[in-house]
């Protein structure tokens, strides 16, 4: 993560308010990937092993 | 992750990621690579063939992200592009370069470990071929630069049968010259009416350097070869009658709207009605011809 430059980080109350909106916002849908992604490396491991067994 | 500006107003939002991937264009790209992949012969297990395409996908806006990193000053100039999140000032140009390499690398790595490399290594080359080639190289040097760029956006079949059968044949070479042919009359039937917009970015689109007579000749020479490209899967066996059929049909009326473009002397964006309808009938026909493909496959398998 790139170091908050001190310069630009004196913001309004409303612009951080929106600021920590996007953050929580991008959170949120980073979570709902990884989880999406766990699910669908397990389902890819569990069809690999499958057919190399069979 | 990287907070590429400390600005609230350059944080990208979830919704401009997403819009810098052009999904619209997307959807094409997740067309074809899904009839590439339907059509090949032989057997893809569900989860690996959604993977598949998944990885496509992303690729696909991997290379938009690129496109739209790299094209910020043209974009901003062009009323049709002025809003996406790069000239908009949504975003800052870091972010979307992070975000398009790192989403390139995940698509290939995930392409590779989950069906198989050498449909990664097309999707690598393909990303490569879209961002450099296209986007950095030729697109600001040659009026030729929708020509060679069609071939990036000609991949995802090739990509879709190469990670059923693990190989290349006629057959997907075949969509690609399909994709690649049709791109030109696609395009330049868009460019002809947004020639202002192109002229003003200072892209140098055939309309804008050749002229729009010289384009508009192109046009339906290239339609010709289009066609000829669409009934040889049918005329070399590969595919049944539906395909045939409907290629023959299709093409006979993508070759009759080009020449109505070809004979066309209008000069004036807003009557050009050629061109628009070539312009519409041409996704049309795209979308079409690959849906035959698919039916066919699924009737005659």
């Amino acid at each position: 993560m790139s170091e908050i430059d001190p310069k630009n980080t004196a913001m309004s109350p409303e612009e951080q308010k929106a600021y920590q909106a996007k953050q929580k916002q991008r959170a949120a849908i980073m979570a709902g990937l990884l989880f999406f992604l766990v699910v669908l490396f397990y389902l890819i491991t569990f069809v690999k092993i499958n057919s190399s067994i069979s | 992750m990287t907070i590429a500006s400390t600005s609230p107003h350059k944080l990208a939002s979830a919704r401009d990621l997403f819009a810098l991937t052009k999904p619209r264009v997307m959807s094409l790209v997740i067309f074809t690579a899904i009839c590439g992949l339907l059509a090949a012969p032989g057997s893809i297990h569900p989860v690996i063939g959604f993977t598949a395409i998944l990885a496509i996908s992303l690729g696909a806006g991997a290379s938009a992200a690129l496109n739209q990193w790299y094209e910020y000053d043209i974009d901003a100039v062009m009323k049709r592009t002025a809003n996406r999140p790069l000239p908009a000032g949504r975003m800052d140009r870091e972010t979307a370069l992070h975000f398009g390499i790192g989403l390139s690398v995940f698509s290939v790595l995930l392409m590779g470990v989950a069906v198989n490399w050498l449909s990664a290594a097309i999707l690598a080359f393909s990303i490569f071929f879209y961002a450099v080639i296209y986007t950095i190289w030729l697109k600001r040097s040659t009026p030729q630069n929708i020509v060679i760029g069609g071939a990036a956006g000609a991949f995802p079949p090739v990509i879709g049968w190469a990670a059923v059968t693990g190989d290349i044949t006629m057959m997907p070479i075949l969509l690609f010259a399909v994709i690649f042919f049709w791109t030109p009359p696609h395009f330049w039937a868009l460019a002809l009416f947004m020639n202002s917009d192109y002229s003003k970015a200072g892209v140098p689109m055939m309309p804008v350097v050749a002229g729009r007579q010289s384009t508009r000749k192109q046009v339906a020479g290239y339609s010709l070869v289009l066609a000829a490209c669409a009934i040889a899967p049918f005329a070399i066996g590969a595919a049944g009658t539906v395909y045939g059929a409907t290629a023959i049909m299709l093409s006979l009326a993508f070759i009759f709207l080009s020449f109505r473009v070809g004979v066309s002397k209008t000069e004036d964006p807003s009557a050009m009605k050629a061109e628009k309808d070539l312009f519409k009938f041409s996704i049309f026909y795209l979308f079409a011809l690959f849906g035959a493909l698919v039916a066919d496959r699924m009737i005659f398998a």
